[in-house]
């Protein structure tokens, strides 16, 4: 009904084709619905971060294997029904073996005698093996082989349709007296084959004439039969696309109407409890949400690796900011652009700079797309990345080395390069090549003496103390200077 | 080979004990301190470095063990790295190693067959685990490692243990803390990559920690729950492997996850000592045990000093010891420490039928609890000043026993 709606309101400014070509592109439906699932795991994974809770993700993504398969088994020998993938049933399958894990895992917990950590593992291995054995012991003619579990097939996601009839869909109704009926005869009173009696060759035998194609076809099929000239024209929106945009769309809105709520309990769990909101409540909301996006994207993702995209691109939006709220935008950022890129890289192209010359799983591209970012924030990240560390360290290194030359050479008026660097333990070379650099920038004479200008910023320096506060910034001489 | 038993299967079944054992004795390590996701990120982690053994040599275990190794190390290298150098918590860095490291080996692994590698199945076998297909070579090499990493054990094990237990002790005593930790990881790297052959990347966690978890159930010494987790490991391995063997459509992991993890949930249900059953049943005849001292000594307190022969009714001793009076009457009763009477007085209100009475025995047992309890008193208050060796205050003890008679005496003295 709402893809019907929806397809209805794009052709408002699209002609059928143009739709029908954009929507059977597997590139662009891949793409479409691997942002789909960014944005979706990006935002409940910020909360499992910072709960935690990653490696509760990891479990869940397996486990919901175990809902799923009992759910389509009970499909198969229970009601007798065709098993179908895209039931909403699967979805409660895998929500209720979601909340299982936790909460097992949870219970073993606290009996007191397993750790939280070999808890969850053991909990979810064991649930994941279950449903490898049921898998392989009554599941092998459904389509659910290893690859698909552990990678998804995102590239087929454009091919697994609903199709939406927009002209010439009126059903074809074929009677006797129409000109496409064809005819047949058939004797009424043979017997079958292989028993003595009347045989169609036999004189006695007595036909009637009836129509073979009688009856009455949808469209799509009337064309298949080539009963009607021209094709019904169709739209064929892929169903994934649907199931992501409302899976998105539910997260979304859970993140935003329980912003507060979650970013309390998040920080601290203790006050949102003692405030009276329910702490435990959210938790098991967002672990159904987690197994329920989790189905959504296993289709296209698999169950093992859509666990990357909840945590890694998560893990760098993490590192690049430090509000909640920035961190919940550029998580689905990030997921999007790993999507982007690691599309192109399955195809080997790395970021359009080299050409790897390789055609491979897609989703696992993506991941390693996001962990390239992940590499990426982690070096480059402005206030906490590797390099800017790195670099802080060098900078305060080299202050605070100016600051001790020029605090000795306050305390004597007159100091040559060698007792200097004998005093501080220095070789002759770094204190020369200190003093140069506290000469060109006039803080220190030709002769060894401060400058006025010197003083003051030593002044500065011996002023400033914040003891709780080690990462902050040595003031910069150079400030003196400026100012 | 050996009469009645498919010499393939012997085969397979020893070489899955092997690994499941050698596995198990890794995942008390790892268990204990508390690392057993990190197993988690090196078994999914050995997958490109299968992968890369694949390439350059084709289907021999050796070179896929050396170059799962070298991955499944540098997952635990890149995990330690991420949490040292950014904010980020182990859980989180352990999910990205693991994701990125098993994301790599599929981009391989899709593109081997992408390119039509004729024996490329093969690798399924490491991802969910096939033992059916080990052939005596593999168990030979499987054998080798396993006794290596055994040895290795049993060499390093006052510093495995130290490191396990008291690693800021370890450090303090001047043991190369990093070093060891770095054995210890690169143990549980091989140990893990052996496995995968059996249980497959995805669930060698569980064959890593539910036989430690159901070890640690049994014993609280270090060098028992390693035999026991390898036994453990040992026997759902070799089970697994026979009851996969049955049908090729299988997967081995699977079973031997299934059947570990029945001991564990055994072991935490029964386990003398610490199991669920036990402690429930601990706590049951505690009840009954402390209402009945409960109850001895309200009865005691109860009646005047010196004249034993006045009795209490129960509806007097519910108001003093609670509703659990009931309980500890009846089970004084049963042991004879006390009597109802029929002729007996109630202290100061007349006659009282079916009203309680010590029995002579009860009587002592009640006089020598009430001492020994004012003996712990007065050694709470006293001991310091008297100079007496430090005990630990269980009240449940007698004192008597614990200490020497001469402080005993000593001890007496104050209290009168």
């Amino acid at each position: 009904m709402i893809e019907r709606l929806i397809v209805d309101f794009l052709l408002q400014f699209l002609s059928v084709d143009q739709l029908n070509d954009f929507l059977s592109d597997p590139r662009t439906v891949a793409i479409l619905v691997g942002m789909l699932i960014a944005v979706s795991t990006g935002l409940l994974g910020t909360f499992l971060l910072l709960r935690k809770m990653s490696m509760t993700s990891d479990a869940i993504s397996h486990t919901i294997l175990l809902g799923l398969v009992v759910v389509i088994l009970l499909m198969i020998y229970v009601f007798d029904v065709v098993p179908d993938l895209s039931s909403p049933w699967l979805i409660v399958g895998a929500a209720i073996a979601g909340v299982l894990t936790v909460i097992s895992s949870e219970l073993i917990n606290r009996s007191g005698l397993v750790k939280e950590d070999a808890a969850l593992g053991m909990t979810y291995s064991v649930m994941f093996g279950i449903a490898i054995i049921l898998i392989s012991g009554f599941l092998t003619a459904v389509h659910f082989d290893n690859q698909q579990i552990i990678m998804g097939e995102i590239g087929l996601a454009w091919a697994d349709t609903n199709n939406y009839c927009i002209s010439r869909c009126d059903d074809v109704v074929i009677t006797p007296d129409d000109s496409r009926a064809k005819t047949g005869r058939q004797c009424i009173n043979c017997t079958p084959p292989g028993v003595d009696g009347i045989k169609p060759r036999d004189p006695e035998a007595e036909f009637e004439t009836y129509c073979v194609n009688c009856g009455t076809y949808s469209a799509s099929k009337a064309w298949g039969e080539r009963l009607i000239e021209a094709p019904p024209t169709q739209v064929f929106w892929p169903k994934s696309l649907t199931v992501m945009a409302f899976i998105t769309l539910i997260n979304a809105s859970f993140v935003m109407l329980f912003y507060k709520e979650l970013k309390l309990s998040t920080f601290d769990a203790g006050l949102a409890a003692t405030l009276g909101f329910r702490p435990q409540w959210l938790k098991y909301g967002l672990m159904i949400l987690v197994s329920l996006t989790a189905v959504g994207a296993f289709e296209a993702v698999g169950a093992i690796l859509v666990v990357a995209f909840f945590i890694i691109p998560s893990a760098a939006a993490y590192l690049l900011t430090e509000r909640l709220s920035h961190t919940l935008l550029l998580s689905p950022f990030i997921g999007g652009l790993s999507v982007y890129t690691g599309y192109e890289l399955a195809r080997g192209n790395f970021l359009w700079l080299v050409d790897i010359g390789w055609d491979t799983s897609i989703s696992a591209s993506i991941v390693l797309m996001a962990a390239f970012y992940f590499g990426l924030a982690w070096l480059l990240s402005p206030r906490r990345g590797l390099t800017s560390s790195v670099f802080r360290h060098w900078q305060n290194r080299r202050r605070f080395a100016e600051y001790v030359l020029m605090g000795h050479l306050k305390e004597r008026d007159i100091l040559t390069v060698e007792v200097l660097s004998h005093r501080l333990n220095w070789s002759e070379q770094r204190t020369q090549r200190i003093l140069q650099r506290l000469q060109t920038r006039r803080l220190v004479t030709d002769h060894l003496q401060l400058t006025p200008r010197g003083q003051e910023a030593l002044a500065r320096f011996s002023h400033w103390r914040t003891p709780m506060q080690p990462s902050a910034a040595i003031p910069d001489a150079s400030d003196v200077m400026s100012g | 080979m050996v009469m009645g038993i498919d010499y393939t299967l012997l085969v397979v079944a020893v070489g899955s004990a092997i690994l499941g054992g050698v596995t198990g004795m890794m995942g008390v390590f790892a268990v204990l301190r508390r690392q057993s996701l990190v197993g988690d990120a090196i078994a999914h982690a050995a997958l490109p470095g299968i992968v890369l053994g694949f390439l350059l040599s084709g289907r021999d275990m050796g070179p896929l063990v050396i170059g799962a190794t070298l991955t499944g190390w540098l997952a635990a290298m890149l995990i330690s790295v991420i949490v040292s150098t950014t904010k980020i918590k182990q859980d989180t860095a352990i999910g990205i190693s693991l994701m990125a490291f098993f994301a790599l080996g599929i981009v391989g692994l899709t593109h081997l067959q992408s390119i039509g590698s004729s024996a490329v199945a093969g690798i399924d076998e490491y991802i969910f685990g096939q033992a059916a297909t080990m052939v005596q070579a593999d168990v030979q090499l499987i054998a080798g490692l396993g006794l290596a990493i055994v040895t290795i054990m049993v060499v390093f094990w006052k510093e495995m243990k130290l490191v396990t237990f008291d690693p800021d002790f370890a450090r303090a005593n001047g043991y190369p803390l990093r070093w060891l930790e770095m054995l210890i990881s690169s143990l549980l790297v091989v140990g893990l990559v052996m496995g995968l052959r059996v249980a497959g990347a995805i669930l060698m966690l569980g064959v890593l920690v539910a036989p430690a978890v159901a070890a640690r159930q049994w014993t609280n010494r270090l060098s028992i729950m390693v035999i026991l987790a390898g036994i453990f490991g040992a026997v759902s391995g070799a089970s697994g492997a026979v009851i996969s063997g049955w049908d090729a459509a299988f997967p081995t992991g699977p079973f031997i996850i299934v059947i570990a993890f029945t001991f564990a949930v055994v072991s935490i249900a029964i386990a003398p000592g610490r199991g669920l059953f036990w402690r429930w049943w601990r706590q049951f005849s505690d009840r009954y045990r402390f209402a009945a001292q409960q109850v001895m000594r309200d009865l005691y307190r109860a009646i005047p000093a010196n004249r034993p022969e006045f009795a209490i009714s129960t509806q007097k001793l519910i108001a003093l010891s609670g509703p659990t009076a009931p309980i500890g009457l009846k089970r004084l009763e049963r042991k004879g420490l006390i009597r109802r009477c029929e002729e007996c007085e109630l202290f100061q209100s007349g006659h009282c039928p079916g009203c309680w009475l010590f029995t002579d025995q009860g009587l002592m047992a009640a006089q020598s609890d009430a001492r020994n309890q004012r003996l712990w008193d007065c050694y709470r208050c006293y001991a310091h000043d008297l100079g007496l060796p430090l005990i630990a205050e269980d009240r449940q003890c007698d004192i008597t026993a614990l200490l020497t008679e001469d402080a005993v005496l000593r001890l007496e003295q104050l209290s009168d």
